[in-house]
This record gives C-alpha cells, sequence and structure tokens, in this order.
C-alpha cells in the first residue's frame, strides 16, 4: 500500500530576518493521528500551513505520500485543511460549502450528491444542508468545515487549532468526535493546538514545538513519562511541573543525594544513571500529582490557594524561599486554604535538569 | 424613583436629544419641500406668492420638448458613468489591494485625490487639457480621431467627455467602498478556496464577487443617484450645449428659476426629477436585491 505519510526534512521558514521554523524534521506515519503542540508564537501553525502549502519554505523537503511537495500549488498536495475560523463561505448553503471543491473540478453532479450526502451523514449534518452558515451553531459550522474536507477525501487532514473557538463542553464533545472520526477514516491527520489536553487525548504522536525547533516528539504518555528537557517536563502535563533549584550534596549508589536551595533540613535522593559531580547546580523537577502530604521531613507549603474539583483538589502555595508550589490531592477534602503543609515526593519521580534545562539522567 | 418619574425623564432626554436635528430637518428640508410642492401648482416668480394654476405646470412641462430632450440626457448621462465607473472602481481596488502597506496607502491616496477638488477646479483642469488649440491631450485625440476636436462644442464628444471627467472625478470614493469591502472577506476563504484548487479566476467569480455584492449594489445605487442630479459639470463645461445635446434637467430647471423666473414651473420641474430619481433607484435597488439573493 502507498505511504501517505507526511515526512519534513530540516525544513525552515524565515519571515525577513526573523527566523521562525529552524531545521526541522518531522516523520509521521500513515493512518497516525499527529499533533503539533506549543505556546503560543512557537511556529506550529506557520509549520501547519507549510504543509499545506499556504506558506513558501525558506528551505528543507516537504514529503506527503511519497511525493516532493515543497513546491507544489496547495491544491495538487493532497491535502484538506480545517480552518481555526472554519471558513465557510457565508454566501452558500451548507451543500455548496462542502461541494465547493468538487464544482470547481467540474464533477457530475450525481457524484457530487453522493459524496457530500455520504460526508454529511458521517457528520450527522443532513438535516442541515440547505441552511447557510450563519445559520448554524459553532459545533455544526465546525462539523462543516470537517466535512468539506471529508468531500475531498484527501491523503491528510490538517487542522488548525479547530476547536479553540467553541465553548468548553462542546469542546470535549468535538474531540471525542475528532477521535472517532480518525478511527472511521482511517485518514492521515495534523493536528494544531495549544491545549496540551487536547494533544494528549487525541495523539498518536505528539510533537511539542518551541523556538522554531521540535523539543520532543513521542507517545503522549512516553512525553510525560520521560520529558528530554525542562520546557516539555513543563508542558505536558497539568497543572504543570513544580521546579526547585538544588545542589548536589553527594553521590549515592543509585544517583545522588540533592539539596534543595532554601532547604537546609531536607534531601532528596534521586535516582540518576549519570549523576553530575558533587557541588553542581541542578533543578529538580516533581509533579502536582507525585508530591504527597506527609509527618516526615518535606517541603514545607503555606496553601494560600486551593482548587477544590471535587474528585481532586489543586493546593496552590509557597515555600518558604517563596518558590510557587502546587500538589495535588486525591478524594481527601481538608480545608488547607491558609494551613501550613509538609509535602515529599515520591523519589522515583523526581526529575533532574541542568540549569540550562536538559535533563540528566 | 417611581417608574413612571423615570419614564418621564427618559422622554423629556429624548426629546432634548432628538430636538436639534428635528428643528433643522424641518426648517431646512420639510419646510422647503412643502414651498416646492406647493409652488409647482402656481404660476409664481422667483420670489414672491403666484395664481393657484392647479396642474397647468406640470401638464405644460410633459408637452414640452426640451424637457424631453433633458431627460434622454440624463439617462445617456447615467448610462456613460454608472456602470464604467463602477467596474473601474472595483479593477482599481482590486490592483490596489495586492499591494501592502505605505505604497498601497500612497497609490489609494493618488487615487482619491481628485474627489478632494472642487468641482470648478476639476471642471478647470479638464478645460485645460482638452482646450481646442492648446490643450495637451489634443495630440492623442487627433492620433485617433486624426483631426483635434472642440469636445466641449462637439454633440457627440460633449456627453461623454463630460461622463470621462465625472467619473475621474468621484471614482475615489467608489475605489474606497470597494477597498473596505475586500478587506472585510476574511483571507481564510481564498485560503480554503486555493487548498480546494480553485483559480485566481474562479477565486474572483466565487468568493470575491458574491461576497462583495452588497458594497457593488451599493455604488451603483449612489451612483445612479448621484448621476442623475448632474448639474456642475454641465454648466461649467458646456452650458448645455452645442444644441442642447448636454441639457439635463437640472440645467433646464435652473434656467426657468434663475434666468426666466419661472418659479412655479421650475418647481415642477424638480418635482418630477425628483419622482424618476426616486422611482429608478427604488427599482434598481430591488433589482439588485434579487439579483444578490439568487447568488
Amino acid at each position: 500500500m502507498q505511504d501517505t505519510g507526511v515526512h519534513l526534512r530540516s525544513v525552515t521558514k524565515d519571515f525577513g530576518a526573523v527566523k521562525v521554523i529552524r531545521g526541522v524534521d518531522i516523520d509521521i506515519e500513515r493512518g497516525q493521528f499527529a499533533v503539533f503542540v506549543g505556546p503560543s508564537g512557537c511556529g506550529k501553525s506557520t509549520l501547519l500551513r507549510m504543509i499545506a502549502g499556504l506558506e513558501d519554505s525558506s528551505g528543507g523537503k516537504i514529503v506527503i505520500s511519497d511525493r516532493d511537495v515543497t513546491d507544489v500549488d496547495p491544491a495538487d498536495r493532497g491535502v484538506a485543511m480545517v480552518f481555526q475560523s472554519y471558513a465557510l463561505y457565508p454566501h452558500l448553503s451548507v451543500f455548496e460549502n462542502m461541494a465547493f471543491s468538487l464544482r470547481l473540478a467540474k464533477r457530475p453532479k450525481a457524484e457530487v450528491e453522493e459524496k457530500v450526502h455520504k460526508a454529511a451523514k458521517i457528520l450527522q449534518l443532513t438535516a442541515q444542508l440547505d441552511k447557510k452558515p450563519a445559520q448554524l451553531s459553532g459545533g455544526q459550522r465546525q462539523r462543516v468545515a470537517i466535512g468539506r474536507a471529508i468531500v475531498r477525501a484527501p491523503d491528510v487532514f490538517l487542522f488548525d487549532e479547530p476547536l479553540s473557538n467553541l465553548d468548553a463542553e462542546l469542546r470535549v464533545q468535538m474531540r471525542l468526535e475528532l477521535a472517532r472520526l480518525h478511527q472511521t477514516l482511517g485518514a492521515t491527520m495534523i493536528y494544531v493546538t495549544h491545549d496540551q489536553v487536547e494533544a494528549m487525548t487525541l495523539a498518536d504522536v505528539i510533537f511539542v514545538l518551541q523556538g522554531g525547533h521540535v523539543q520532543q516528539s513521542g507517545a503522549p504518555l512516553d512525553l510525560y513519562d520521560d520529558p528530554n528537557n525542562r520546557f516539555v517536563a513543563g508542558f505536558i502535563g497539568s497543572p504543570s511541573m513544580n521546579f526547585f533549584d538544588a545542589t548536589v550534596e553527594a553521590r549515592t549508589e543509585t544517583g545522588l543525594r540533592a539539596r534543595l536551595t532554601g532547604q537546609p533540613d531536607l534531601s532528596l535522593d534521586v535516582p540518576l544513571s549519570s549523576p553530575p559531580d558533587v557541588g553542581a547546580k541542578l533543578v529538580l523537577g516533581m509533579r502536582p500529582e507525585h508530591l504527597m502530604v506527609t509527618e516526615a521531613d518535606g517541603l514545607r507549603v503555606t496553601v494560600d490557594v486551593a482548587e477544590e474539583l471535587g474528585g481532586v483538589s489543586y493546593q496552590h502555595g509557597t515555600l518558604e524561599g517563596g518558590d510557587a508550589v502546587i500538589f495535588q490531592q486525591t478524594g481527601v477534602r481538608h480545608n488547607m486554604h491558609g494551613t501550613l503543609q509538609t509535602v515529599a515526593p515520591q523519589t522515583d519521580r523526581i526529575f533532574a535538569f541542568t540549569p540550562e534545562g536538559e535533563r540528566i539522567r | 424613583m417611581s417608574i413612571a418619574t423615570r419614564r418621564r425623564r427618559e422622554v423629556r432626554d429624548a426629546i432634548l436629544l432628538v430636538a436639534p436635528f428635528l428643528i433643522i430637518f424641518g426648517v431646512f428640508f420639510l419646510y422647503p419641500t412643502y414651498k416646492v410642492i406647493a409652488l409647482s401648482f402656481t404660476d409664481a416668480p422667483l420670489i414672491g406668492e403666484g395664481n393657484w394654476i392647479g396642474l397647468d405646470n406640470y401638464i405644460k412641462l410633459f408637452n414640452d420638448r426640451l424637457f424631453y430632450t433633458s431627460v434622454w440626457n440624463n439617462f445617456y448621462f447615467v448610462l456613460l458613468t454608472v456602470i464604467p465607473t463602477t467596474i473601474i472602481a472595483l479593477l482599481i481596488a482590486l490592483a490596489v489591494g495586492k499591494l501592502k502597506g505605505r505604497v498601497q496607502a500612497l497609490v489609494l491616496t493618488l487615487f482619491f485625490l481628485p474627489y478632494v477638488l472642487p468641482v470648478s477646479v476639476v471642471t478647470m483642469i479638464w478645460a485645460w487639457m482638452l482646450d481646442f488649440q492648446f490643450g495637451i491631450l489634443q495630440p492623442l485625440i487627433e492620433a485617433v480621431t486624426g483631426k483635434p476636436v472642440p469636445v466641449f462644442k462637439n454633440p457627440h464628444w460633449v456627453m461623454p467627455m463630460i461622463a470621462v471627467v465625472t467619473v475621474w472625478w468621484t471614482n475615489g470614493f467608489n475605489v474606497l467602498l470597494f477597498i473596505a469591502g475586500l478587506r472585510n472577506i476574511p483571507d481564510d476563504l481564498y485560503e480554503a478556496a486555493a487548498l480546494d484548487g480553485a483559480t485566481a479566476w474562479q477565486r474572483f467569480w466565487r468568493v470575491t464577487w458574491p461576497l462583495l455584492w452588497p458594497i457593488t449594489a451599493l455604488v451603483l445605487t449612489l451612483q445612479l443617484i448621484l448621476q442623475l442630479k448632474l448639474f456642475d459639470q454641465v454648466y461649467l463645461l458646456s452650458n448645455g450645449g452645442p444644441f442642447n445635446s448636454s441639457y439635463v434637467v437640472l440645467m433646464q430647471m435652473y434656467r426657468e428659476a434663475f434666468q426666466l423666473n419661472n418659479g412655479g414651473y421650475a418647481s415642477a420641474i424638480a418635482m418630477v426629477l425628483f419622482g424618476i430619481i426616486v422611482i429608478v433607484s427604488v427599482l434598481q435597488f430591488q433589482l439588485l436585491r434579487i439579483g444578490g439573493r439568487r447568488r
């Protein structure tokens, strides 16, 4: 079977003197759901538009379905895109919006009817076909935009933050529908979002972008369990990881013992295979869900804000030194607001980074 | 505070806010309008009262051959200006829309500049440029026709040339309207169309044109009303001549009122022109709306 994957080789993009994409290599296999995630301005949308052909590449090679499409027109790349704004034609009915590409290609009437109705059935839009986009709800418009892509039967679907204009409830619902759609169609999909929850729930493979580079790529849980650097560690996971400055106090058999800056009575054992020398500075990262309230020695946190969500609660506070800390509580409801709590990390769940942000393993 | 008091206060505020406009509108528009209607049924001179003569002015007008010449010339002028100026403005707007930043602002200013000029200056410029003996455009005319043409003294040339001057003068505003309309069309739509495989031509006909239609209809209607009211350019460039070939309805009204002192008759002419403009523009607007809905 033909490989309809998407492959990028040292792709770059400059806007004048500004380098937006600085040499990106990406491999997305056929049928995979890939998500580009990163903070705003990281170049993820630009990268998607380069794959679509809406932006020219300044360098590198883009291959779709075994074809070098770096200089090919958008229409001839075999991709369809769903825009953040949906980009529906306001003067055309839902049917004509979905039929637009077929009409341009002057396909026979019967074929247009068949393809549009088939897509409308998948997306439950059959009752809306005669309406104008202005008469639809946000979620329905979103579906029409997806329907327009389905009708073209592309090798690759591109989604540019498609859910960010929907309200929270609808976003969760559409997220599920997209996951189902991917299973139904089995097509390659590339999805851009700044929302790491969307990325974690939808993706087969996540590409974390920042500063025009791919910081790390892999399966969602791999990124969560084994981040390559401090940026990825902080970006993946919600609420984000706590980071504390520390100094290496001693080497141990399994790794090292580190002392947190400003916490003279707590040292932590961190298992590492190649620990740095004694006295070296490093940054320790601990996820909120791995900090446990303890009676023994630990970090003393003054809780100032408690977010109670029912099943879990997030306690926001500060260390004596002023560092912000978040820790998670599951299943218990103490009114911790304004109290002093002692928390200790699970030692096998501590991540160590160099002060520059690289992971120490 | 009781509801009734608050209600009274709201009404008082509303009246206070609307009053200045109502007074000015009444004194300077409603009252003169009433006077014109009343005058058109009398034999009054320009100043002073006249006698009630019923529909005599209208009967006289509909038997006046010069009036039919004027109306015909008005519609000829509308034909020469309205659609051409709309097409030209759209083409310029599409071209200017391709430019970016300061260059775009500069070019737009250049196209808008004539609109700022008063009509007397515009006609002066063109009278000079088209002067039979010294006009810098005469060599161009000569190259096409073989001999220089005194354009404002030639019955075939006079209306088209006044149309050219008018289009040059008023086009900037239409360009501005179209530019505003084009900017309202999101780039996403063009990008989506490009991904769907639309050529530049298809993008224009299937995206730009239908989405710009409300603006096009507006420009057409505004132009129709404006060009039916033609007077200044004719008065300044050809004074209705030669052989009444540029005589228009407002020109006739002006002569009757201010040169022949026939206030009543001039009012009747004004009323008929008013009627024509209302009928034609409502008709056109309805036609354009139907055209827009079918799309």
